[in-house]
């Protein structure tokens, strides 16, 4: 019996037919399998199609020009200086010779020296160097900022922050880096090279969020491209001890809670030179003026208006030449508002309109609200009595400050915009009531004299600077110094272009 | 009945076959079970727009449609999926997707792909299925299918809404470095770690 049990009802072929057909079957189906992984595994190559291959924190912008030509190539045109809108626009313009009563507002702070407006990232080492604000630090450790200055100039940053701790970082004279920062900003600030995912590259955002309990990390793609602006678009302050860079953001966002935050520690950038207040020097809040926007609050993100889609030929991608989205509305503003080009145009300039009236109102009453105080003091006020007016002062340079620092924010945010201007202008008001008061207990209540700081030269000869010293300073130090500098990068290959 | 059992018992392993066959039939199961998991079948029972991006030349749609005006209110298969019976779409759903599948596997796929007769048929019904009102009362478009539609010599709706929703310059490159979902690879993260670590 067990010698038929193969053969029972069933031929031998039949077996071998059935074993044969079966392992083809299977073999079929595992060609089926490995096809299907292999397309799977297709995936690694859409993102790794690369002729060069980029790891770590790679400064050098030019690396990346061959793996992601069309992006580096619109990220070079950010050294365009030809647009101009009504208001602004992608040159230097030398605001203080527009508006010589900003010398008078910063007496005794380095922007009455020098303050243009900004150009675009690419020229932000070139014009960090440039600026008087900076100095003229020939030897190793001289100069009056210190090396968190750099902070949002380079890619070279985060490559420092990571070799030598972040605090180490900060915590130098701004002329110690100069030769090991030399590429300006560019794409390792917001994206890691591996994947080119954007992510957060500097620790003061992400310290920014912690002290308003919420974690960076859980942010959204459609939120990083609003965040990886938000690394450096924002309000910050050094301080004092490290000059460790920090957002005042542990009251949130608004301007009220970053005045609430400096209060509590009180901080004060700089004493005011002639009327003695303790003032806070605003940095271009725009981060923070947006998000209380109605684009904010649809979702928009930075990046929609100023980073638009471009199609080229067949293929459709970010466009990396960052600017005024009025320089191509047509796939910036057109894209969800279908009114025409001139309509949306002057729908932009009416609000920037507005805020300038109110801006112009405000800088004429605040300098001159300075200038009443330091008449005050020389009158013999005491600190007791000055106290409430330098207060005053103080609240109404905050304002101004935070308002017209920002990029943008008259369009960003017109309400809000509008809203802080009207609350300076308010407070200057109050300040130099203040101040008439002060002098009236003095013994004086004529009007009081005014010097002439009707330009530029003027007000900043009568604060007592001395520019052509500065200039000619500067002049050296762009003319030996930083060549020394340029020379040590190519030396150490840190940098990368032929300038 | 009792004819299949006779044909079972003269088929059926005895003896020494019995096991091979139940390694082999081990085997077929185990990569069917395989094939099942690598190829993601389980996700298409979902809506969920990141699943038809299981095949990666998928991804310039997948981005096209979530900078588009539709990105926010459809998913893929609110528009190229039948939605007025369930059974009937997961019916095209299985229909359609066995077809691409087998394209796919057979790397037949355009560059830039057009959607086949049926597929615009399904298209044309769900723009009118959103957009009822404007295609019923003010304008009379949703009164026909597609197919009448091209049959009478007129126009589909995108025939003028070229650029809803995947724009105008559409193909498997047209997108080179969007973001998309790609699906994950399944070497666990342990494994990829030593082999990164080798290859340093």
């Amino acid at each position: 019996m067990n010698r038929n049990r193969n053969h029972k009802g069933m031929k031998p072929w039949v077996g071998w037919l059935l074993f044969f057909v079966t392992m083809g079957v299977v073999f079929l189906l595992g060609m089926l399998a490995a096809s299907i992984t292999q397309r799977r595994a297709e995936i690694a190559s859409v993102m790794n199609n690369r002729k060069i291959e980029i790891t770590g924190i790679e400064s050098r912008n030019e690396i990346f020009a061959e793996n992601y030509p069309r992006e580096y190539e619109t990220w070079r045109q950010t050294a365009d200086t030809t647009f101009q809108s009504e208001f602004n626009g992608s040159s230097m313009v030398d605001v203080l010779e527009e508006r010589p009563e900003m010398v008078i507002l910063w007496a005794g702070y380095a922007f009455s020296k020098d303050y243009s407006t900004p150009r675009g990232h690419m020229h932000a080492i070139e014009d960090i160097r440039h600026t008087l604000r900076t100095g003229s630090p020939m030897g190793p450790d001289e100069g009056p900022q210190p090396a968190t200055c750099w902070t949002c100039k380079s890619p070279d940053v985060p490559r420092l922050m990571d070799s030598v701790g972040i605090a180490e970082f900060y915590n130098k004279p701004w002329s110690h880096w100069g030769h090991e920062i030399v590429n300006p900003i560019g794409c390792a600030d917001c994206h890691e090279a591996e994947t080119m995912n954007l992510r957060v590259s500097r620790p003061a955002l992400i310290e920014g969020f912690e002290a308003m309990g919420k974690n960076v990390q859980d942010a959204t793609h459609q939120e990083m491209r609003t965040l990886a602006c938000a690394q450096c678009h924002v309000e910050y302050y050094f301080t004092p001890e490290g000059k460790y860079l920090t957002f005042p953001w542990h009251n949130g966002t608004t301007m009220e809670g970053a005045e609430q935050y400096y209060d509590e520690i009180g901080f004060a950038d700089y004493t005011h030179a002639l009327s003695k207040a303790p003032i806070i020097k605003a940095q271009h809040p725009d981060y923070e003026i947006y998000s209380t926007g109605i684009h904010a609050q649809r979702g928009v993100s930075c990046a929609d208006c100023h980073m638009p889609y471009v199609s080229e030929g067949g293929v459709k991608y970010s466009s990396h030449h960052k600017r005024s989205p009025l320089a191509s509305m047509n796939n910036t503003c057109q894209v969800c508002h279908r009114e025409t080009e001139e309509d949306l145009r002057n729908n932009v300039y009416e609000r920037q309109r507005s805020a300038d009236q109110i801006r112009n109102l405000v800088e004429k009453e605040l300098a001159t609200a300075h200038l009443e105080a330091q008449f005050a003091w020389e009158k013999g006020a005491t600190e007791a009595q000055m106290k409430e007016a330098l207060q005053l002062i103080r609240q109404s340079q905050w304002r101004w400050d935070y308002a017209v620092a920002s990029h943008g924010g008259s369009f960003h945010s017109p309400v809000e915009f509008q809203r802080i201007l009207s609350l300076s202008l308010d407070r200057a008001h109050k300040a130099r009531f203040e101040i008439a008061k002060v002098l009236a207990l003095n013994g004086f209540t004529g009007n009081v004299p005014l010097p002439d700081i009707s330009t530029k030269e003027k007000a900043q000869s009568y604060i007592g600077l001395d520019i052509a010293k500065e200039r000619s300073n500067k002049q050296r130090f762009l003319e030996e110094k930083v060549p020394e500098w340029l020379e040590s990068a190519r030396a150490n290959n840190r940098l990368v272009s032929l300038k | 009945m009792d004819k299949l059992r006779n044909l079972w018992n003269e088929i059926r392993p005895r003896g020494g076959w019995k096991y091979p066959a139940i390694i082999i039939s081990g085997a077929f199961v185990g990569l069917f079970i395989y094939t099942f998991f690598t190829a993601r079948a389980h996700s298409y029972l979902s809506n969920d727009p990141a699943t038809c991006v299981n095949c990666h030349i998928m991804g310039p749609y997948y981005a096209t449609w979530m900078h588009s005006s539709h990105g926010r209110n459809t998913t893929c298969n609110d528009c190229h999926v039948p939605q007025d019976s369930k059974i009937r779409g997961y019916y095209f759903k299985a229909v359609d997707g066995l077809r691409h599948s087998a394209v796919f596997t057979i790397r037949g796929e355009d560059q830039a792909l057009q959607a086949i007769p049926a597929s615009s048929e399904v298209i044309m019904e769900n723009c009118v299925r959103c957009h009822t009102q404007l295609n019923s009362e003010f304008i009379r478009t949703g009164r026909m299918g597609f197919k009448e539609m091209k049959e009478m010599g007129g126009h589909a709706c995108w025939d003028c809404h070229r650029d809803v929703p995947h724009t105008r310059s559409r193909s498997l490159s047209s997108t080179p470095n969007a973001r998309i979902p790609m699906p994950e690879t399944h070497v666990p993260e342990w494994l990829q770690n030593l082999m990164n670590e080798e290859k340093d």
